[in-house]
């Protein structure tokens, strides 16, 4: 039984009079509003034309009911007033409205006209389609501007909540959340976490995005020309789902940011260069990913069991075994694998960089300088001299300072001439160390079900600039919680902390339709050194 | 069904067992001109919906019906007036489960489960018929009242300017021709057209008593503290005094001598069993929150005597910060 106006037959007829009759001593327009329906007659609906958009103001309050004739007047009026503004409907012009089709299967609501205004913050491409997800779409009923159909029948704003609002999608609480701040201008986006990790990463967009961008960039074939044209109605579209929060794509990754491939390839080829036939790359490497993918949602392998052929060392083997067919897509199957006449093609010249890059190479040395740089310890034969060098130094260090102080069990902190700031000093000698907010977070493991990020937000000044494909760094994330839950833990903060990177995070508390946000500030306590 | 008595603020309720077939009834208004003796009437009952967990009230009737029982709820949705700011919303109407619950227990209110989205999804093409049937209907009567209304806009024009040039000759053959016209080269684009986007769901829906034992468990599981919070609830909305949630003061409900439209709360109501301890610092931080806020801290225990619904007493424990000069 979903909304069919047209059903309602004399039984409601027969219900606007009784009503009419029993009302018509009431003030104000109430008069059509029971408990059947709410339909507009086509004359209300041409009269709502010209209604006001002015919102009453609320005077001050009273502090007691003092039972007097002018405190119930002003109660009277004020609550007539209230229930005229509740009681009006929503009433819009035809061509103002954007029509749509919700799909349950998919959870997405479907726009079957060209997108409006909205289309620049929200919503995204999808096959060609332009879809809205669940949350914008009733937002959107909600401001009048979309009407979204259900085998061919409008879709109330109760149905709306009844059928869009669920465990899947979003709830009714993170819907409010994401309403409340749409109202205030906010743009509001559905986070995803595995997109800043990709960030965060550097790791390669998922596939299937990149597909949809090279499906793009081919989309003049005249196969795809309605959709063009649907898109092009749609103003500067951004093709899109709104990657919460990404704003690496993959043409970015390439061009724009030029560090990743420059700090994981050029450091080690070129290193490999001069000191290949000793070390082991293939296993480093291995480890690496394991980290990484540790991290996201569900790891699809365990990298530690895979055993990654190990071409750079010395005794290389003249053929690979057959990798595990378990790790192999489909059908394909690969056998043993001669790599002579690779390794002959292996290219073990210098790398030339540019001058951009050795500059930035050096700075990266600059702080990080390696053991094998210092002169003295490349003297060093064997280990032996090496620890006699270290022992050498550290007397040496120690020379003047007094030695029975260092005799007992408890010795002091500070090495003499250690330190030459207070605050240096301080730092030293700070017997608890200050903890930052995502200091470890990386350890904790997997984010607790209890606690997610729901929204990016970016600020309503950003959106004459808003772009879905590359939104930039959200102004803030939301994580929507009530009063009857408990407060988050320090690990649930650190967790996402760590999931936003370095974005704050907001929770946005509500409690029967008030909603509170709160957020939890890194503090670092100033070291004091005046005195 | 009830009886409702209103004398000045004082809500009493009897809650009486009409069986009166009461299908659709006269929603009367208590609260018209405040001193209206109390009449007894039929009265269709609230329909209590719910999103997820919460209960929530879509039509006017209702979450006019709720207030004049004394519960005032939250409203959530969008204002359709002025839809995006956030200082007054419309519906639908968020209740507390407390309201929901008192609202059941008086009878005023039958929950009704949300439709299950997959069940009941045979449309009919006759409806979507009938559907379109009205919107061509809305449209004819639309574009008549638009026709009459561009006459009367013409007329007045008209009869201003004979006013004005004071040449009266032939003046009404020119109107005639000119409203002629207008009716003939007049068409209201389909666009224009004005369309009503429902709040509520339409139609009657099921019986709404037919549902009402299958929403048995439809409100949270009672434990211990909801059901405190539900005692001090009740007998606070006896007394008189509206509530609403208080969850940004850190305590249960605000307390209200009367209409939150028109007064201020005067209490922060804590609910606690007589057994709980409370550390005084936090009485402390409480009392002072309250000073601030310029209200009163009210601690509420029912007291334990299970004696009967009628004669329940809840304890009341007010604090005040009081500087000492």
């Amino acid at each position: 039984m979903s909304g069919m106006p047209g059903a309602l037959g004399p039984r409601r007829a027969e219900c606007f009079r009784r009503l009419d009759m029993a009302d018509s001593g009431q003030t104000g327009k109430l008069t059509d509003t029971e408990f059947c329906s709410e339909l507009l007659s086509p004359s209300d609906l041409f009269a709502a034309r010209s209604r006001s958009h002015k919102i009453p103001v609320r005077g001050q309050k009273d502090f007691l009911p003092d039972g007097s004739d002018q405190q119930r007047e002003r109660l009277q009026r004020s609550l007539d007033e209230h229930w005229n503004l509740i009681a009006e409907e929503r009433v819009e012009r035809l061509g103002n409205l954007v029509k749509a089709k919700w799909i349950p299967s998919k959870g997405l609501v479907e726009l079957q006209s060209p997108a409006g205004k909205f289309w620049q913050t929200m919503g995204f491409s999808e096959h060609g389609k332009q879809v809205l997800f669940p949350e914008e779409a009733l937002y959107l009923m909600e401001c009048g501007n979309v009407q979204v159909f259900y085998h061919d029948l409008p879709l109330s704003i109760q149905e709306g909540y009844e059928r869009f609002l669920s465990k899947g999608t979003v709830s009714l609480h993170q819907y409010q959340v994401f309403a409340h701040l749409k109202r205030l201008g906010y743009v509001v986006t559905r986070f995803e976490p595995r997109f800043v990790y990709a960030q965060q990463l550097n790791l390669p967009q998922p596939r299937d995005r990149q597909e949809r961008n090279l499906k793009r960039k081919r989309s003049h074939s005249p196969a795809s020309g309605e959709t063009d044209r649907q898109e092009e109605q749609a103003g500067d579209v951004e093709d899109q789902r709104p990657d919460s929060g990404s704003n690496v794509d993959p043409a970015a990754l390439c061009s724009g940011e030029d560090e990743r491939p420059v700090a994981g390839g050029s450091e080690e080829t070129g290193s490999a260069a001069d000191s290949a036939p000793q070390r082991s790359w293939w296993v480093e490497q291995a480890t690496c990913p394991e980290v990484r993918h540790s991290r996201r949602s569900g790891p699809r392998w365990d990298f530690s069991a895979i055993s990654f052929p190990d071409l750079g060392c010395r005794g290389r083997p003249h053929s690979l075994a057959a990798p595990d067919p378990s790790l192999l897509p489909g059908a394909l199957s690969v056998g043993s694998c001669d790599v002579a006449p690779w390794l002959q093609k292996l290219n073990l010249r210098e790398e030339r960089v540019s001058r951009r890059e050795r500059e930035r190479e050096r700075e990266r040395a600059w702080f990080r300088r390696g053991v094998n740089e210092d002169r003295e310890v490349r003297r060093c034969r064997n280990w032996a001299e090496y620890h006699c060098l270290l022992e050498r130094r550290s007397r040496h260090s120690r020379r003047d300072r007094p030695a029975h102080l260092w005799e007992g069990a408890v010795t002091p902190l500070l090495q003499p001439g250690q330190y030459t700031s207070p605050g240096d000093l301080l730092n030293r000698i700070s017997v608890i160390q200050p903890s930052r907010l995502l200091e470890g977070a990386s350890r904790l493991g997997q984010a607790s079900e209890e606690w997610r990020i729901s929204f990016n937000v970016y600020q309503p000044d950003t959106v004459a600039d808003f772009k879905k494909s590359n939104p930039g760094k959200p102004y803030s994330r939301m994580s929507v919680c009530s009063f009857e839950e408990p407060v988050p833990d320090l690990r649930a903060l650190k967790q996402l902390s760590l999931q936003s990177g370095d974005v704050p995070v907001t929770f946005a508390v509500v409690d029967h339709g008030d909603i509170s946000f709160y957020s939890f500030k890194d503090f670092q306590l100033p070291t004091d050194v005046s005195h | 069904m009830d009886a409702q008595e209103v004398t000045g603020s004082e809500v009493v309720m009897k809650i009486g067992n009409n069986v009166a077939q009461a299908e659709i009834g006269v929603n009367e208004d208590n609260m018209e001109k405040g001193a209206i003796s109390g009449s007894a009437q039929k009265c269709r009952k609230i329909q209590v919906r719910f999103c997820g967990s919460t209960p929530l009230l879509w039509r006017t009737a209702e979450v006019r019906a709720a207030r004049e029982s004394g519960v005032v709820g939250t409203l959530v949705g969008s204002l359709p007036r002025q839809p995006r700011q956030n200082n007054r919303l419309g519906r639908p109407l968020e209740l507390l489960q407390e309201e929901a619950r008192l609202l059941t227990e008086t009878g005023r209110a039958v929950l009704c489960p949300a439709v299950d989205p997959e069940s009941s999804e045979a449309t009919s093409s006759h409806e979507v018929e009938q559907h379109l049937e009205m919107l061509e209907r809305s449209y004819e009567e639309q574009k008549a009242l638009a026709l009459q209304d561009r006459k009367s806009v013409l007329m007045r024009v008209l009869t201003q300017k004979q006013e004005d040039t004071d040449s009266g000759e032939c003046s009404e053959q020119a109107v005639q021709d000119r409203l002629e016209a207008l009716e003939k080269s007049f068409s209201l684009p389909r666009s224009a057209m004005a369309v009503q986007l429902n709040t509520a769901r339409a139609g009657l829906g099921h019986d709404p008593e037919e549902r009402h034992f299958l929403a048995a468990d439809w409100l949270q599981p009672r434990d211990e503290r909801s059901e405190i919070r539900f005692r001090v609830f009740r007998d606070l909305r006896r007394q008189g005094y509206y509530l609403t949630s208080a969850g940004k003061f850190g305590g249960d409900y605000l307390v209200y001598p009367g209409d939150p439209l028109r007064f201020h709360a005067h209490f922060i109501a804590l609910c606690v069993s007589m057994e709980t301890m409370t550390p005084l610092c936090d009485l402390l931080a409480l009392s002072r929150l309250g000073a601030n806020v310029k209200k009163t801290i009210l601690l509420c225990s029912p007291s334990d005597g299970d004696g009967g619904e009628e004669e329940e007493e809840v304890v009341y424990t007010s604090l005040q910060w009081s500087g000492m000069v």
